[in-house]
């Protein structure tokens, strides 16, 4: 997972070319519990980084999200509306979130690789 | 915090533990929604041991019972049991419970959160000829729910059930264990509620788990309980009702019986006569969009009142929740929007329950 980074909010982000896939991690699916509803930005919305940029809600709360890169959403997961589910079952995979175009480089910098990001969860307790 | 006799069950099982109450409790074992819907289609075993048992027993123990609630207790017999309210002066709400007719004696099931408030409030307008014990620390307490049920517990008994009747109840000593087990419960479903010693909670517990793979039980924690009881609209301690609530607003008239003299009967007859401002109502969310507790609902831009309790439903796959709201609004299919997040997210009135009663009513 060499292009993948995390953020310390519990996102994470996959470059594919002058793209990013974002979505949340397993460890953050686990600590929500069943996602029951998704609230996402709309295609052409711009994102900043470390800004909320949806919502997430599981049978117990809701959560914000937060934009782990800066730029222009480029295209929304839809699917999610009527699967919320999918966060939980995978959620690198078909529960990926958004796409953002990416804005600034340098940002992906200031996010934390696996190895950190592991080391961040531990910290967290689990 | 406080532990009931299954804590060790609970981590053996990887639950996810919360403070309830004060009490060290379930949320949920594998997903709360899984559980919710084991329980509608099969069969949930919970444990409700935090609840509060009260006993009242003595030659006053009906008088006092009869003072402080609304309800006729003189309408069931001994091995029936009555869902009921304690009330104070103001006929607001002390707590919602159980009460469970014996030979001699009451056994009120309360809320954990209320156990020490209502026994203060009994023994406070208790005469000399009533006894009052709150037995909770020595009373565990399993509910088996769901359409498997029956086969459940007639297979941990080795007897047939089929005769207990809904909200009866049979007590002895069942293979060394001296037992009390109803038929009733919090989720809407046929099922058992099962009230034993501290000591012998878990020879039940574990008779149950050996039924698990042939029913397909499922362990369940407090999120799927709470899912269970807004699906069928029974109201929560604290959500619904409270010291502030009375029952007309509470839309729980069926519980209080003008022809007995009860406590405030007075303050509730002119409430009924005057109308209540405020009612409780069910609701659902005409758009995907997550009611939450505190959420405030407007007709027309007007501010009418707020969610009391809200959730996901997973048998009906819609969101649904419970509200108080300004009386005039209360007719069945009233369209209402409720703020989320700045946001107006409509939902339609529709009463309860939500879902079809699996309970079993045979003329009671």
């Amino acid at each position: 997972m060499a292009d993948v980074k995390f953020a310390q909010s519990h996102e994470w982000v996959r470059v594919e070319g002058e793209c990013a896939v974002v979505g949340i991690t397993e460890y953050a699916q686990k600590q929500l519990g069943d996602i029951v509803f998704v609230e996402l930005p709309k295609v052409g919305d711009k994102l900043k980084q470390s800004f909320q940029f949806g919502v997430v809600e599981s049978t117990k709360a809701a959560s914000e999200l937060y934009a782990p890169l800066s730029g222009q959403v480029n295209e929304v997961n839809t699917d999610l509306v009527h699967n919320p589910q999918w966060v939980n079952e995978e959620p690198f995979g078909k529960g990926w979130m958004i796409k953002v175009k990416i804005e600034d480089k340098d940002e992906l910098g200031r996010l934390l690789d696996e190895e950190s990001y592991k080391a961040l969860v531990q910290k967290e307790g689990h | 915090m406080k532990y009931t006799p299954f804590y060790q069950e609970y981590l053996e099982n990887q639950a996810r533990i919360v403070d309830f109450a004060g009490w060290a409790l379930p949320l949920e074992y594998t997903s709360t929604l899984s559980e919710a819907k084991a329980v509608r289609s099969r069969c949930g075993l919970f444990d409700a041991s935090h609840m509060g048992q009260i006993l009242i027993r003595g030659a006053g123990a009906l008088s006092l019972l009869q003072k402080l609630t609304p309800n006729d207790i003189c309408l069931i017999q001994e091995g029936q049991q009555q869902y009921n309210l304690f009330l104070n002066s103001e006929g607001g709400v002390v707590d919602d419970l159980m009460v469970y007719r014996r030979q001699n004696s009451f056994l009120c099931v309360v809320n954990a959160l209320n156990t020490d408030k209502v026994y203060r409030w009994l023994r406070a307008n208790a005469e000399k000829n009533v006894e009052i014990i709150d037995v909770s620390t020595n009373t565990a307490l399993l509910c088996v729910q769901g359409p498997c049920a029956e086969d459940v517990m007639q297979a941990v008994m080795g007897r047939d059930l089929s005769d207990l009747q809904y909200m009866h109840f049979i007590e002895g000593d069942f293979d060394g264990k001296k037992t009390l087990i109803s038929r009733s419960g919090y989720t809407g479903e046929d099922g058992f509620e099962i009230y034993t010693a501290w000591e012998d909670g878990i020879k039940w517990w574990c008779g149950i788990m050996e039924q698990r793979a042939k029913y397909g039980l499922q362990l369940c924690g407090l999120g799927a309980r709470d899912i269970l009881r807004i699906e069928v609209g029974y109201p929560l301690y604290g959500h619904e009702l409270d010291e502030k609530i009375n029952p007309l607003e509470a839309s729980l008239e069926w519980v209080v019986k003008f022809e007995k003299d009860f406590i405030a009967k007075q303050k509730i007859l002119d409430a009924k006569r005057e109308g209540v401002k405020r009612k409780r109502v069910g609701f659902v969310m005409q758009e995907r969009a997550v009611p939450r507790r505190g959420y405030s609902l407007y007709s027309q831009g007007n501010f009418i009142g707020k969610v009391s309790s809200g959730t996901y439903s997973p048998h009906l796959d819609q969101f649904i929740g419970m509200a108080y709201i300004d009386s005039q609004y209360e007719q069945e299919g009233t369209l209402v929007d409720i703020e989320i997040r700045e946001k107006f997210c409509r939902a339609r009135l529709k009463s309860y329950p939500f879902v079809k009663l699996g309970i079993k009513h045979k003329g009671t």
